[in-house]
Protein backbone atom coordinates (compact mmCIF):
# COMPACT_ATOMS: atom_id res chain seq x y z
CA UNK A 1 0.00 0.00 0.00
CA UNK A 2 3.09 1.95 0.30
CA UNK A 3 2.52 3.44 -3.13
CA UNK A 4 3.10 7.16 -3.04
CA UNK A 5 5.81 8.41 -5.78
CA UNK A 6 8.19 9.74 -2.99
CA UNK A 7 10.27 11.61 -4.93
CA UNK A 8 7.81 13.03 -6.54
CA UNK A 9 6.29 14.52 -3.13
CA UNK A 10 9.71 15.42 -2.17
CA UNK A 11 10.37 18.05 -4.31
CA UNK A 12 6.61 19.28 -4.19
CA UNK A 13 7.45 19.91 -0.77
CA UNK A 14 10.60 21.52 -1.43
CA UNK A 15 8.78 23.81 -3.97
CA UNK A 16 5.69 24.58 -1.38
CA UNK A 17 7.76 24.95 1.62
CA UNK A 18 10.77 27.04 1.92
CA UNK A 19 13.43 25.26 4.00
CA UNK A 20 11.77 21.86 4.87
CA UNK A 21 14.73 19.68 2.97
CA UNK A 22 12.91 16.93 2.30
CA UNK A 23 14.98 14.07 1.33
CA UNK A 24 13.64 10.56 -0.02
CA UNK A 25 15.65 7.52 1.56
CA UNK A 26 15.20 4.09 -0.45
CA UNK A 27 16.38 0.67 1.68
CA UNK A 28 18.28 -1.58 -0.26
CA UNK A 29 16.61 -4.44 -0.01
CA UNK A 30 12.51 -3.51 0.33
CA UNK A 31 11.75 -6.10 1.85
CA UNK A 32 13.80 -5.86 5.30
CA UNK A 33 12.66 -1.48 5.68
CA UNK A 34 10.12 0.66 3.68
CA UNK A 35 10.78 3.90 2.06
CA UNK A 36 10.66 7.25 3.67
CA UNK A 37 10.41 10.65 3.78
CA UNK A 38 13.13 13.05 6.38
CA UNK A 39 12.09 16.35 6.52
CA UNK A 40 13.47 19.41 8.20
CA UNK A 41 12.11 19.07 11.97
CA UNK A 42 11.31 22.94 12.17
CA UNK A 43 8.93 22.40 9.40
CA UNK A 44 7.07 19.03 10.67
CA UNK A 45 3.50 21.40 11.33
CA UNK A 46 3.90 23.05 7.89
CA UNK A 47 4.65 19.82 6.11
CA UNK A 48 1.73 17.78 8.04
CA UNK A 49 -0.57 20.87 7.10
CA UNK A 50 0.75 20.40 3.27
CA UNK A 51 0.55 16.67 3.52
CA UNK A 52 -3.51 16.38 4.61
CA UNK A 53 -4.71 19.49 2.09
CA UNK A 54 -2.38 17.88 -0.88
CA UNK A 55 -4.37 18.27 -4.25
CA UNK A 56 -4.17 14.59 -5.56
CA UNK A 57 -3.69 12.46 -2.49
CA UNK A 58 -5.00 14.00 0.78
CA UNK A 59 -3.17 12.08 3.65
CA UNK A 60 -6.73 12.10 5.78
CA UNK A 61 -5.23 9.58 8.72
CA UNK A 62 -2.77 9.24 11.08
CA UNK A 63 -1.77 6.07 11.85
CA UNK A 64 0.88 6.12 14.42
CA UNK A 65 3.62 8.66 15.90
CA UNK A 66 6.65 6.47 17.04
CA UNK A 67 10.22 7.35 18.59
CA UNK A 68 13.36 6.10 17.98
CA UNK A 69 16.73 6.20 19.96
CA UNK A 70 19.48 5.87 17.51
CA UNK A 71 22.14 6.79 20.05
CA UNK A 72 23.80 9.27 18.47
CA UNK A 73 20.11 10.61 17.32
CA UNK A 74 16.46 10.54 18.04
CA UNK A 75 13.35 9.91 15.17
CA UNK A 76 10.37 10.58 15.09
CA UNK A 77 8.31 8.50 12.34
CA UNK A 78 4.86 9.46 11.47
CA UNK A 79 2.78 7.01 9.32
CA UNK A 80 0.40 8.49 7.18
CA UNK A 81 -2.55 7.23 5.26
CA UNK A 82 -4.75 8.79 2.69
CA UNK A 83 -8.05 6.61 2.73
CA UNK A 84 -9.95 6.29 -0.13
CA UNK A 85 -11.54 2.60 -1.70
CA UNK A 86 -10.00 3.17 -5.03
CA UNK A 87 -6.76 4.81 -4.63
CA UNK A 88 -5.26 4.00 -0.65
CA UNK A 89 -1.96 5.40 -0.09
CA UNK A 90 0.30 5.20 3.03
CA UNK A 91 3.52 6.61 4.01
CA UNK A 92 6.47 7.29 6.17
CA UNK A 93 7.37 10.60 7.59
CA UNK A 94 10.64 11.11 9.35
CA UNK A 95 12.12 13.84 11.22
CA UNK A 96 15.62 13.90 13.07
CA UNK A 97 16.16 15.39 16.48
CA UNK A 98 19.79 15.68 16.53
CA UNK A 99 19.57 17.51 19.94
CA UNK A 100 19.53 14.53 22.34
CA UNK A 101 19.75 15.70 25.65
CA UNK A 102 16.32 18.00 25.32
CA UNK A 103 14.33 17.32 21.99
CA UNK A 104 11.83 19.64 20.93
CA UNK A 105 9.11 19.23 18.24
CA UNK A 106 6.28 20.77 17.03
CA UNK A 107 2.72 18.54 17.98
CA UNK A 108 1.07 18.72 14.97
CA UNK A 109 -2.52 17.71 17.30
CA UNK A 110 -3.98 21.07 15.59
CA UNK A 111 -3.52 18.85 12.32
CA UNK A 112 -4.42 15.47 13.18
CA UNK A 113 -6.46 14.77 16.86
CA UNK A 114 -5.36 11.73 16.48
CA UNK A 115 -1.71 13.01 16.98
CA UNK A 116 -2.62 13.97 21.22
CA UNK A 117 -1.85 10.44 22.59
CA UNK A 118 0.30 9.13 20.46
CA UNK A 119 2.52 12.62 21.21
CA UNK A 120 1.65 11.91 25.00
CA UNK A 121 3.21 8.79 24.23
CA UNK A 122 6.39 9.64 22.80
CA UNK A 123 6.97 12.22 25.40
CA UNK A 124 6.39 9.10 27.92
CA UNK A 125 8.87 7.18 26.41
CA UNK A 126 11.72 9.12 24.68
CA UNK A 127 11.16 12.20 26.68
CA UNK A 128 10.99 14.47 23.31
CA UNK A 129 8.70 17.18 24.13
CA UNK A 130 6.28 18.72 22.14
CA UNK A 131 5.59 22.30 20.91
CA UNK A 132 2.26 23.67 21.69
CA UNK A 133 0.34 20.16 22.89
CA UNK A 134 -2.96 20.66 24.32
CA UNK A 135 -1.94 18.28 27.17
CA UNK A 136 1.39 17.05 27.56
CA UNK A 137 1.41 14.64 29.73
CA UNK A 138 2.79 11.42 30.68
CA UNK A 139 0.66 8.48 29.21
CA UNK A 140 1.35 5.03 30.21
CA UNK A 141 4.17 5.59 33.10
CA UNK A 142 2.70 6.72 36.37
CA UNK A 143 3.39 10.97 36.38
CA UNK A 144 5.69 10.66 39.19
CA UNK A 145 8.15 8.37 36.64
CA UNK A 146 12.04 9.59 36.58
CA UNK A 147 13.34 9.01 33.18
CA UNK A 148 12.36 7.74 29.80
CA UNK A 149 11.73 4.24 29.42
CA UNK A 150 12.91 3.55 26.08
CA UNK A 151 15.51 5.86 25.72
CA UNK A 152 19.12 3.51 25.64
CA UNK A 153 21.09 5.23 28.44
CA UNK A 154 17.79 4.42 30.83
CA UNK A 155 18.75 2.89 34.25
CA UNK A 156 15.22 2.30 35.76
CA UNK A 157 15.15 3.83 38.84
CA UNK A 158 15.56 1.27 42.40
CA UNK A 159 12.55 1.99 44.24
CA UNK A 160 8.86 3.48 43.33
CA UNK A 161 6.79 4.51 46.33
CA UNK A 162 8.48 2.14 48.65
CA UNK A 163 8.70 -0.87 46.25
CA UNK A 164 11.94 -2.51 45.19
CA UNK A 165 11.92 -1.87 41.04
CA UNK A 166 14.62 -4.92 41.03
CA UNK A 167 14.43 -6.25 44.60
CA UNK A 168 17.64 -8.59 45.95
CA UNK A 169 17.42 -12.13 45.51
CA UNK A 170 14.91 -12.38 43.28
CA UNK A 171 17.04 -10.95 40.36
CA UNK A 172 20.05 -12.70 38.21
CA UNK A 173 21.35 -9.79 36.49
CA UNK A 174 24.90 -12.69 34.41
CA UNK A 175 22.29 -12.58 31.42
CA UNK A 176 23.76 -12.71 28.06
CA UNK A 177 21.01 -9.54 26.84
CA UNK A 178 22.06 -7.63 29.76
CA UNK A 179 25.73 -6.95 29.08
CA UNK A 180 24.75 -6.27 25.18
CA UNK A 181 22.49 -3.60 27.02
CA UNK A 182 25.20 -2.17 29.05
CA UNK A 183 27.46 -2.02 25.90
CA UNK A 184 24.34 0.41 24.43
CA UNK A 185 24.38 2.40 27.65
CA UNK A 186 27.98 3.07 27.62
CA UNK A 187 27.92 4.06 23.62
CA UNK A 188 24.71 5.98 24.49
CA UNK A 189 27.05 7.97 27.48
CA UNK A 190 29.94 8.66 25.35
CA UNK A 191 27.76 10.20 22.75
CA UNK A 192 26.54 12.22 25.42
CA UNK A 193 30.12 13.39 26.26
CA UNK A 194 30.99 14.47 23.04
CA UNK B 1 -32.96 -40.03 66.99
CA UNK B 2 -28.88 -41.27 65.80
CA UNK B 3 -30.56 -41.30 62.28
CA UNK B 4 -30.72 -37.32 62.61
CA UNK B 5 -28.02 -36.06 64.81
CA UNK B 6 -24.63 -34.82 63.25
CA UNK B 7 -21.63 -34.63 64.89
CA UNK B 8 -18.88 -31.98 64.18
CA UNK B 9 -16.89 -29.29 65.87
CA UNK B 10 -17.39 -25.60 65.70
CA UNK B 11 -14.58 -24.83 63.48
CA UNK B 12 -15.18 -28.06 61.42
CA UNK B 13 -18.48 -26.50 60.74
CA UNK B 14 -17.50 -22.84 60.23
CA UNK B 15 -14.38 -23.97 58.12
CA UNK B 16 -16.78 -25.97 55.67
CA UNK B 17 -18.76 -23.42 55.13
CA UNK B 18 -16.10 -20.76 54.41
CA UNK B 19 -14.27 -23.05 51.87
CA UNK B 20 -17.30 -23.96 49.70
CA UNK B 21 -18.75 -20.06 49.78
CA UNK B 22 -15.26 -18.19 48.58
CA UNK B 23 -16.58 -15.12 46.55
CA UNK B 24 -13.63 -13.86 44.56
CA UNK B 25 -13.26 -10.24 43.66
CA UNK B 26 -13.86 -9.27 39.78
CA UNK B 27 -10.35 -8.57 39.03
CA UNK B 28 -8.18 -9.37 36.26
CA UNK B 29 -4.94 -7.74 35.14
CA UNK B 30 -3.85 -9.01 32.02
CA UNK B 31 -4.07 -12.54 29.89
CA UNK B 32 -4.30 -14.78 32.81
CA UNK B 33 -8.21 -12.94 33.48
CA UNK B 34 -9.07 -14.56 30.26
CA UNK B 35 -8.40 -18.07 31.68
CA UNK B 36 -9.86 -16.96 34.81
CA UNK B 37 -12.85 -15.95 32.99
CA UNK B 38 -12.87 -19.33 31.08
CA UNK B 39 -12.68 -21.10 34.60
CA UNK B 40 -15.38 -19.57 35.78
CA UNK B 41 -17.61 -19.78 32.57
CA UNK B 42 -19.88 -22.95 32.01
CA UNK B 43 -17.50 -25.63 30.69
CA UNK B 44 -15.17 -25.18 33.87
CA UNK B 45 -17.54 -23.96 36.12
CA UNK B 46 -16.12 -22.36 39.44
CA UNK B 47 -19.53 -22.49 40.87
CA UNK B 48 -18.85 -26.12 41.56
CA UNK B 49 -16.89 -25.35 44.29
CA UNK B 50 -19.08 -22.01 45.48
CA UNK B 51 -16.25 -19.93 43.82
CA UNK B 52 -17.98 -18.76 40.98
CA UNK B 53 -19.40 -15.72 42.70
CA UNK B 54 -17.72 -12.76 41.17
CA UNK B 55 -17.46 -9.81 43.36
CA UNK B 56 -18.50 -6.60 41.92
CA UNK B 57 -16.53 -4.70 45.29
CA UNK B 58 -13.88 -5.73 47.39
CA UNK B 59 -16.21 -5.57 50.88
CA UNK B 60 -18.03 -8.66 49.80
CA UNK B 61 -15.22 -10.31 48.30
CA UNK B 62 -13.11 -13.48 50.49
CA UNK B 63 -10.17 -14.11 47.78
CA UNK B 64 -8.61 -12.06 45.28
CA UNK B 65 -7.06 -13.89 42.08
CA UNK B 66 -4.37 -11.29 41.06
CA UNK B 67 -4.42 -13.02 37.28
CA UNK B 68 -2.04 -10.92 35.30
CA UNK B 69 1.03 -8.59 35.56
CA UNK B 70 0.90 -6.50 38.26
CA UNK B 71 2.63 -2.81 36.83
CA UNK B 72 4.29 -0.43 39.69
CA UNK B 73 1.66 2.01 39.11
CA UNK B 74 -1.06 -0.97 39.46
CA UNK B 75 0.32 -2.52 43.16
CA UNK B 76 -0.64 0.47 44.75
CA UNK B 77 -3.99 -0.13 43.87
CA UNK B 78 -3.28 -3.84 44.30
CA UNK B 79 -2.90 -3.11 47.97
CA UNK B 80 -5.45 -0.69 48.34
CA UNK B 81 -8.48 -3.53 47.05
CA UNK B 82 -6.71 -6.02 49.15
CA UNK B 83 -6.99 -3.68 52.42
CA UNK B 84 -10.46 -2.83 51.26
CA UNK B 85 -11.50 -6.86 52.24
CA UNK B 86 -13.09 -8.13 54.62
CA UNK B 87 -11.03 -10.40 56.87
CA UNK B 88 -10.81 -13.36 56.58
CA UNK B 89 -9.07 -12.97 53.13
CA UNK B 90 -7.00 -15.18 50.78
CA UNK B 91 -4.94 -14.39 47.64
CA UNK B 92 -4.23 -16.75 44.82
CA UNK B 93 -1.17 -15.19 42.63
CA UNK B 94 -2.23 -16.48 38.95
CA UNK B 95 0.44 -17.13 36.42
CA UNK B 96 3.92 -16.33 36.25
CA UNK B 97 3.96 -11.96 36.44
CA UNK B 98 2.26 -12.69 39.09
CA UNK B 99 4.37 -15.07 41.25
CA UNK B 100 7.64 -13.47 40.00
CA UNK B 101 7.33 -11.04 37.35
CA UNK B 102 7.62 -13.25 34.31
CA UNK B 103 8.72 -12.74 30.98
CA UNK B 104 9.46 -9.03 32.46
CA UNK B 105 11.58 -10.71 35.42
CA UNK B 106 15.10 -9.34 33.52
CA UNK B 107 14.17 -6.10 31.95
CA UNK B 108 10.96 -5.04 33.35
CA UNK B 109 11.49 -1.80 34.70
CA UNK B 110 7.65 -0.92 34.99
CA UNK B 111 6.42 -4.86 36.56
CA UNK B 112 6.28 -5.56 40.09
CA UNK B 113 8.81 -8.83 40.96
CA UNK B 114 5.95 -10.98 42.51
CA UNK B 115 2.33 -9.69 44.00
CA UNK B 116 3.81 -11.02 47.27
CA UNK B 117 6.01 -8.01 47.47
CA UNK B 118 3.14 -5.90 47.80
CA UNK B 119 0.05 -8.26 49.63
CA UNK B 120 0.37 -11.79 51.56
CA UNK B 121 0.11 -14.43 49.08
CA UNK B 122 -2.03 -17.74 50.03
CA UNK B 123 -1.46 -20.12 46.91
CA UNK B 124 0.51 -19.08 43.83
CA UNK B 125 -0.92 -21.33 40.96
CA UNK B 126 2.16 -21.59 38.09
CA UNK B 127 1.67 -21.24 34.03
CA UNK B 128 1.68 -18.83 31.43
CA UNK B 129 -1.36 -18.40 31.33
CA UNK B 130 -2.39 -21.27 33.89
CA UNK B 131 -4.83 -23.31 32.49
CA UNK B 132 -8.40 -23.59 34.01
CA UNK B 133 -7.57 -26.61 35.57
CA UNK B 134 -4.28 -25.21 37.23
CA UNK B 135 -6.61 -22.20 38.69
CA UNK B 136 -9.32 -24.94 39.78
CA UNK B 137 -5.99 -26.85 41.35
CA UNK B 138 -5.20 -23.48 43.01
CA UNK B 139 -8.42 -23.20 44.22
CA UNK B 140 -9.22 -26.15 45.99
CA UNK B 141 -5.36 -25.83 47.64
CA UNK B 142 -6.98 -23.20 49.44
CA UNK B 143 -10.03 -25.03 49.84
CA UNK B 144 -7.64 -27.53 51.77
CA UNK B 145 -5.86 -25.02 53.35
CA UNK B 146 -8.81 -23.07 55.15
CA UNK B 147 -10.36 -26.80 56.06
CA UNK B 148 -7.32 -26.74 58.22
CA UNK B 149 -7.36 -23.41 59.93
CA UNK B 150 -8.60 -23.36 63.87
CA UNK B 151 -10.19 -20.04 63.75
CA UNK B 152 -12.12 -19.91 67.27
CA UNK B 153 -9.39 -22.20 68.81
CA UNK B 154 -6.75 -19.67 67.97
CA UNK B 155 -9.03 -16.48 68.95
CA UNK B 156 -10.25 -18.23 72.63
CA UNK B 157 -7.68 -20.84 73.64
CA UNK B 158 -4.38 -19.43 74.40
CA UNK B 159 -2.42 -22.35 74.50
CA UNK B 160 -3.40 -23.12 71.19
Amino acid sequence: MLNVDLNKLAEHLNNQIPGANATVHFPEDIKKCDPSLTVEASKIFQVVQFLKSHPETPFNSLHVISGVDYVEWMEVAYVLTHYSLENPRQMILKVKLTDRVNPVLDSIVKVYAAANFQEREVFDMFGIRFNNHPDLRRILCPDDWKGWPLRKDYVAQKDYNGMAVYPDGKMNFEDREFIIRQDMIKKAQEAKAH
Amino acid sequence: MQDGVVLTTLDDFLNWGRKNSLWPMTFGLACCAIEMMATGAAKYDLERFGCGAFMATPRRADLMIVAGTVTLKMASRVKTLFEQMAEPKYVISMGSCANKGGPYWQHGYHVLKGVDEVVPVDVYVPGCPPRPEALIEGVMTLQKKIANERLLRNKWVKHA
